[in-house]
């Protein structure tokens, strides 16, 4: 099972990218990369922000493996997502503004160019972490969108390859938080000018 | 107020008793119950087999309660493999009908002179000639008394290696159920005890039936939450380790010189279901379910095997071959030998022999002879003869003592203390030698639940060790299985005993009553024999124990010659006079 050593220096580049940027707590989060009928995902528990080979760990898409016990316990989320869409490569963090903003709303629509032009909209789903019914939800939104986020949980942000999957991440939380910003400054009497073309 | 059965053999009288209300709050019930009477009833320095020695079969305030897992019980008793104190916890259904019938324990001293059974149900207990089943299989015992009892009944029984004193010689608790370790079976065997029949139809009083109804939906929820419980062990049962262990090398093979097995795939969770699983098997009220029924080629059938036996009988043995090595399994359950010692024993037989021993005649990965040898050893045959000493008086005989990979004369789980250091110091300061569900280390320095340690660190370990021990204890004295210890803690725990019996527990009070039964463990094993020098691993391994070891002795309050202080013992409420 020993991960080829460019699979492990991308997840683990990645996962250190999330982590510093604060969208994962010390054992938080986790992120996968397809590989035809396999996948390797980051071991349960570990630590995205000092990854070590042992830590990723590799999955059958198609059966049951013993070696599914180590994996993240949202391997059955990616798995789902890997059968049911062409994506490669999934990331789940939980950044705190995205989070929030869940609380409040079943969908988020990006009110930044960039991530209205890009995200065009970011369903919010609901499901018990590592449940068949969060399974399916996020696959079927990641059917049609490239993010979404899960109530009172996280993101998940998938794409045919890592970097990309990154960059939605980091696209919902920037969105989240302009969002949050501009309801901030609504509130404190400022006036919202919408961009004349969107 | 609870009630006992007192058994003496030797005389052939049964008393009930009332069991002491403190006794109950500061030992609880099944192991420390258990190990308390041992400590009253038997001096430390008696022999294991003599008819001083006695045997307890106890449960616990949550047996038979609807809290999934508590079908179970332990047995107490002092060891023939180790010498020193000794607690086995058992699956099935025996402890389920025991606690129906209202008794707390059965305390069994004394010996018989001809083989006799003992019959409960819910009005009559009584002793009962058992020459009929004297030399019969574990399998055949339960046959015939269910036969002549009727499938009601719950039993316990012993194989002929139990007969014959073999010092690992297990209790069979139901098909597929064992009180594996320690050789308490060799113990009934001495008293000429047989097998023991119960029948319960009673229900045990719960102080809120209500509250614990709320609290069992968020426990079961939590149950098929949990990866391990719902998914691994339910799916692959205890065998999805195999494959998981390997990689981490540390999977015990050739009798631990090695740390990974060539042919583990042939020996999988994944071979097994593969090739042999039948249908999944639970103990009493267990949605995990994490037993197997298998059959294999030549049509024979069985229980198992589970991973410690696949490992055991496999990869210890070069034995790449899952039907082999359930057969050899079927073997060791219909005569009575505990798998990992035999597997160990064995392990070393074949060391020997290739070191060039002319009286070990046994080569790596000679399935057929290793299915010889588990009956000569169990009737105490040729070279079984000393086999069944176990592999620490075995390895002396044949005057290589390194062979033997034993912790207090305990044959070493199948997990490579190399490469987990916690689980290396548990073996090395478990009270009943080389055990692994004293302290599972395996849950948080593999798998990850509920957190990932650096396998190979010992900072904390030492710590971790202690807390875990102490909640094992708690848990073989409630009793309920310990593989809820991948989703439960003291929290739950407490709160569930603080439902059923209405008094108030807390997470604090839970882990004294398990340190408090850990230290008079302690006490007992070194006035039997068992000092700190026994708290050490085999020469092959590379742990780097000592250090962890002061520190362990340290956080325990214990001096640094690892007997405990006389402060520990007095907070701890146990009053022990003399000083080690
Ligand atoms: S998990 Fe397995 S050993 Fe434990 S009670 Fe359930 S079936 Fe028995």
């Amino acid at each position: 099972m020993k991960v080829p050593k460019e699979v492990y220096e991308e997840l683990k580049d990645y996962c250190l990218r999330i982590a510093r940027r604060g969208y994962v707590t010390a054992h938080g989060g986790n992120a996968s990369i397809k590989s035809g009928n396999l996948m390797w995902i980051t071991r349960h528990a570990s630590s995205l922000e000092n990854l070590k080979p042992e830590d990723v760990i590799q999955v059958s898409l198609e059966k049951p493996s013993s070696f599914d016990v180590l994996a993240s316990l949202e391997t059955i989320v990616h798995r789902q997502i890997y059968l049911e869409t062409p994506n490669l490569a999934v990331l789940h963090a939980h950044p705190p503004i995205s989070v929030a903003l869940s609380f409040f709303m079943d969908e988020m629509i990006p009110i930044d160019t960039e991530g209205y032009y890009v995200l065009k909209k970011v369903p919010v789903v609901e499901g018990q972490p590592g449940s068949l019914e969060l399974a399916k939800n996020v696959a079927i939104a990641l059917k049609s969108y490239y993010a979404v986020i899960v109530r009172a949980h996280g993101v998940f942000a998938a794409a045919k390859y890592m970097d990309i999957a990154y960059q939605y991440l980091c696209m919902v939380e920037h969105s989240a938080e302009i969002l949050w910003l501009t309801e901030v400054l609504k509130k404190s009497g400022l006036t919202l000018h919408k961009p004349k073309k969107f | 107020m609870g009630k006992c059965l007192t058994v003496n053999l030797s005389t052939k009288t049964l008393k009930t008793l009332d069991v002491d209300k403190e006794l109950l709050l500061s030992f609880m019930g099944g192991r420390g119950l258990g190990v308390k009477l041992l400590w009253d009833l038997v001096p430390p320095s008696t022999k294991p087999f003599s008819e001083e020695n006695i045997l307890v079969f106890a449960v616990g305030p949550l047996t038979s309660t609807p809290i999934p897992t508590t079908g179970r019980f332990s047995i107490v008793s002092k060891s023939p493999l180790t010498g020193g104190i000794f607690y086995s916890s058992c699956g099935g259904f025996f402890g389920f009908k025991l606690k129906n019938v209202g008794f707390d324990y059965i305390l069994v001293e004394g010996r018989s002179s001809t083989p006799i059974y003992l019959y409960i149900d819910d009005k009559n207990f009584e002793l009962r000639d058992a020459s009929h089943l004297w030399g019969k299989t574990t399998k055949e015992t339960f046959k015939i008394l269910e036969e002549d009892l009727g499938k009601d009944f719950s039993f316990v029984c012993i194989g002929p290696a139990g007969e014959n004193l073999v010092r690992y010689a297990c209790v069979m608790g139901g098909y597929g159920n064992f009180a594996g370790r320690g050789g308490l079976g060799a113990v009934m065997g001495f008293k000429r005890l047989k097998a023991i029949a119960v029948k319960g139809t009673g229900k045990p009083k719960i102080a809120d039936e209500e509250g614990l109804a709320k609290a069992l939906k968020n426990f079961r929820d939590r149950i098929s939450w949990n990866p391990v419980l719902d998914k691994a062990l339910a799916y692959y049962g205890t065998s999805a380790l195999v494959n998981v262990i390997n990689e981490h090398r540390i999977l015990p093979t050739k009798n631990f010189q090695l740390n990974r097995f060539e042919d583990a795939e042939n020996i999988s969770g994944e071979t097994l279901k593969e090739k042999i699983f039948v249908r999944r098997r639970s103990c009493y009220n267990c949605p995990v379910g994490c037993k197997r029924m298998t059959k294999t080629g030549s049509g024979r059938e069985g229980e198992g095997p589970e991973f410690e036996t696949l490992a055991s009988l496999g990869s210890m043995l070069l034995i790449g071959d899952v039907e082999a090595v359930a057969e050899i399994n079927y073997l060791c359950n219909d005569l009575g030998l505990d798998t990992i010692s035999f597997g160990g024993t064995v392990a070393c037989a074949m060391e020997l022999s290739e070191k060039g021993l002319p009286d070990a005649r046994v080569k790596w990965g000679d399935a057929e002879t290793v299915k010889r040898l588990v009956v000569d050893t169990a009737y105490r045959r040729g070279l079984g003869r000393w086999l069944a000493e176990g592999s620490k008086i075995f390895s002396e005989k044949f005057g290589f003592a390194e062979a033997s990979m034993n912790v207090k004369g305990l044959e070493l789980p199948m997990y490579h203390p190399d490469g987990v250091f916690g689980q290396a110091l548990a073996y090395a300061t478990s009270n009943r030698g080389a055990c692994h569900l004293n302290a599972y280390l395996i849950s948080v320095e593999v798998l990850g639940y509920p957190y990932l340690m650096d396998r190979f660190s010992p900072v904390n370990k030492p710590s971790i060790v202690v807390y875990m021990q102490n909640l094992a204890a708690v848990m073989d004295s409630m009793v309920v299985c310990k593989f809820l210890g991948f989703e439960f803690d003291e929290e739950t725990f407490a709160n569930l005993l603080t439902l059923v019996t209405g008094k108030t527990f807390t997470q604090e009070s839970l882990i004294t009553i398990g340190e408090r039964i850990w230290n008079l463990e302690r006490v007992f094993n070194f006035k039997a024999g068992l000092g700190w020098e026994t708290d050490r691993l085999p020469s092959r391994f590379k742990v780097p124990l000592q250090p962890m070891l002061k520190e362990y002795y340290r956080v325990r309050g214990w001096k640094p010659n690892g007997y405990p202080t006389k402060n520990k013992l007095k907070s701890l409420g146990l009053n022990v006079e003399d000083e080690c």
